[in-house]
């Protein structure tokens, strides 16, 4: 029913903005991507493609209306990598493309040829360190929100044989990026470094906190030889890279996956919307039962105060339409004694 | 639609309504002000004799659990806290139908039909030559308003309704007193109606006149019908539209030899405004019949009916009533 009993908010003092960001811990285990769910490598939450461009990771099997997609996997290579042109290299113009793919959204195009841009393990890029061959992990924005943490992101890569995949392990963080330092602008946002803290703190990859996407360089898994492996035999990564498809080639990349996690951030910008009740208003009720023969229950004299007690606020527009509703969660008492001010969060 | 956590500090759990979110999509979201509800508090808790004194009066108010919000615009704040800044009021107005008989005998009113408390308005588009649904009505004493064409009306009254031979009593200078010093005259009613069924309602014409003053404080009234005004306010129920209509002065009041103001209103105590409602039924209604309604008989004639809630709202008071009415036609 319409309401009569309004209390006008002064634009200035009683509305307020703010922007609050939340991180959530994402930790991703390895046995997610690789065993959990059916048997390798036809796992059930892992989805391939007719286009076999990249495969997706799933929580749970796909098919499931309750899986939530994690990330994708691909793999790619610039044109001018040596492999580029190799004899009977497979999916060649898909590995390319997606490699120039990520690097067109995420770095642009550069010189008077519109070069595209190529990926760099280091913040300057300047044509050093150019990371020709990658492998791609793309974070759903389910997981990511808004954007990834900085200076949270941890990879942990299995580099034993391919038997034994975590009998050796490289871990990559990203820890020397911050809010304020160690990263490096670009089209696609902000990008970190992962280096290997563990051992030679050399630089294997970078991580784009906007984008959520982390580019791998194929050195993250060193000189091994049974990269990959299948009926036809092993194979290093570069080797992978040109004799299978993408599809194999993050098979055994998701082999080799023992744990990422990072925090995600959400920012969440609110109004505040500050309510004040004065003393001498909303004593009184329009509620039903607020009287007994038209007497008012809570008084027995004229001199008794007068009481009533709150538990909704509503939120309404110049012409009376209820916008939004506040509910306290238990009554709040109200009387000539008291003045209130209520902070209404609204979170967008 | 659950309750929220009060085991802890107090929370406040805000959510757009659909209203805010469709505004929020047209650009148009802008809060300007607020209002404040307790339709979760039942004040008959509020126990003025516990015997542990008043800190616990109320205790039991207090432990009302409240529920989350919710989106609905009908299902925010029904009634709602008042603003009126007296702090020395013992009374606040109750609004009732009037269904005294000498009324329905000697004005415009028409009373319920038997136990159901339906007010019957008839749709005469099924009648024949030979019949009519009036006429149906009529012939066992059932009164109604002609849906198309009021001549009748529900009339309600606002006072202080405290009880025959309490104070305050129904005197005029109580009225003077009591309501019209406090600000607690309605002289507009809001009445909000389904607009799927009713076109429009009829109020009392300003000029219309009430009071117990004729000879031996029989009735003296003069009450005709008019068109409420169309308002743009928002009830918060889907399909509802709204009017105000008239409260006119209530001057039916305390007499000595005989005392009649029970005999013509339903308000025991001083009394404020009367008003009339009316509805007149949109043309054509057919299969909203079967749709929002059903069959039934009256007599041993065969009738369609569509039940529908009309709400009556004290403009100044905010004192409500739910005024149920039939809508009735032959099959």
């Amino acid at each position: 029913m319409a309401i009569t009993s309004y209390e006008r908010l002064d634009t200035t003092n009683d509305i307020t903005t703010t922007r609050t960001l939340l991180h959530e811990s994402i930790p991703l285990t390895g046995t997610i991507v690789s065993g959990t769910y059916g048997t390798f490598p036809d796992d059930n939450n892992i989805k391939n493609y007719t286009h076999e461009q990249f495969q997706s990771v799933y929580d749970y099997p796909f098919l499931s209306s309750s899986a939530n997609h994690i990330y994708d996997l691909s793999i790619g290579f610039d044109e001018a990598s040596p492999m580029s042109g190799s004899v009977s290299i497979v999916q060649e113009s898909k590995k390319i493309n997606m490699y120039n793919q990520m690097s067109q959204v995420l770095l642009g195009y550069t010189g008077s040829a519109n070069d595209v841009r190529k990926f760099e393990i280091d913040t300057t890029l300047d044509g050093s360190g150019i990371m020709r061959e990658s492998l791609f992990i793309n974070f759903a924005r389910l997981i990511t929100k808004d954007q990834i943490k900085k200076g949270t992101v941890t990879v942990t890569l299995g580099t034993g044989s391919w038997a034994t995949p975590f009998a050796l392990t490289r871990t990559l963080t990203d820890a020397s990026a911050s809010a304020t330092e160690g990263t490096a602008n670009t089209l696609g946002g902000d990008y970190g470094v992962l280096y290997d803290s563990d051992s030679d703190n050399l630089a294997y990859g970078v991580v784009f906190y906007q984008a959520g996407l982390i580019a791998l360089s194929t050195a993250s898994f060193g000189t091994i030889t049974d990269f990959f492996s299948n009926s036809a035999g092993t194979s290093s990564v570069l080797n992978t890279f040109v004799s299978s498809s993408i599809t194999a080639s993050t098979d055994a990349f998701r082999h080799r996956v023992q744990n990422v996690s990072f925090n995600n951030t959400t920012e969440i910008n609110s109004s505040i919307y500050f309510c004040r009740v004065p003393h001498n208003k909303y004593n009184h009720s329009a509620n039903p039962t607020y009287l007994s023969s038209s007497t008012i229950r809570v008084k027995s004299v004229n001199s008794d105060q007068p009481i009533s007690y709150i538990t909704t606020i509503g939120l309404y527009s110049s012409d009376n339409e209820l916008l939004a509703v506040a509910k306290l969660s238990e009554p709040l008492r109200k009387d000539p004694t008291n003045e209130l001010t209520l902070r209404v969060r609204l979170d967008y | 639609m659950g309750f929220l956590d009060n085991s802890g500090d107090i929370i406040l759990d805000a959510v757009l309504t659909e209203a805010g979110r469709r505004r929020m999509a047209q650009g148009s979201f802008r809060i300007v002000k607020f209002a404040l509800g307790d339709d979760e508090i039942d004040y008959s808790l509020y126990n003025k004799n516990h015997p542990s004194g008043s800190a616990y009066y109320d205790l039991e108010i207090l432990q009302t659990p409240i529920f989350e919000a919710f989106t609905q615009v009908n299902a925010g704040i029904n009634y709602g806290l008042l603003s009126t800044t007296a702090t020395d009021l013992l009374y606040l107005p109750s609004i009732k139908t009037n269904e005294k008989s000498q009324m329905a005998s000697k004005t415009l009113a028409i009373r319920s039909s038997g136990s159901s408390g339906l007010f019957l308005l008839t749709d005469s588009s099924n009648d024949t030559s030979t019949t009519s649904i009036s006429s149906v009505l009529d012939t066992d004493s059932i009164e109604s308003i002609d849906g198309f064409a009021p001549q009748t009306a529900v009339l309600v009254e606002t006072g202080l309704d405290t009880g025959v031979g309490q104070i305050p009593a129904g005197s005029d200078s109580n009225r003077q007193s009591l309501l019209v010093s406090n600000g607690l005259i309605d002289n507009k009613l809001i009445i909000s109606y389904d607009s799927r069924f009713i076109s429009g309602i009829k109020g009392l014409d300003s000029q219309s006149s009430v009071a117990n003053n004729a000879t031996s404080n029989q009735i003296n009234a003069s009450l005709s019908l008019t068109d409420g005004t169309r308002t743009s306010i928002n009830s918060g129920l889907e399909n509802y539209n709204t009017v105000n209509v008239v409260g006119i002065k209530n001057s039916i009041a305390q007499t000595t030899s005989p005392n009649t103001e029970a005999d013509f209103s339903s308000i025991s105590g001083p009394r404020g405004v009367m008003a009339a409602v009316a509805p007149v039924i949109k043309q054509g209604l057919d299969a909203e019949y079967s749709l929002y309604g059903g069959t039934s008989t009256v007599g041993a004639t065969a009738v369609k009916f569509i039940d529908t809630t009309i709400y009556v709202q004290g403009s100044t008071s905010n004192t409500q009533l739910q005024i149920p009415f039939r809508i009735l036609k032959l099959s």
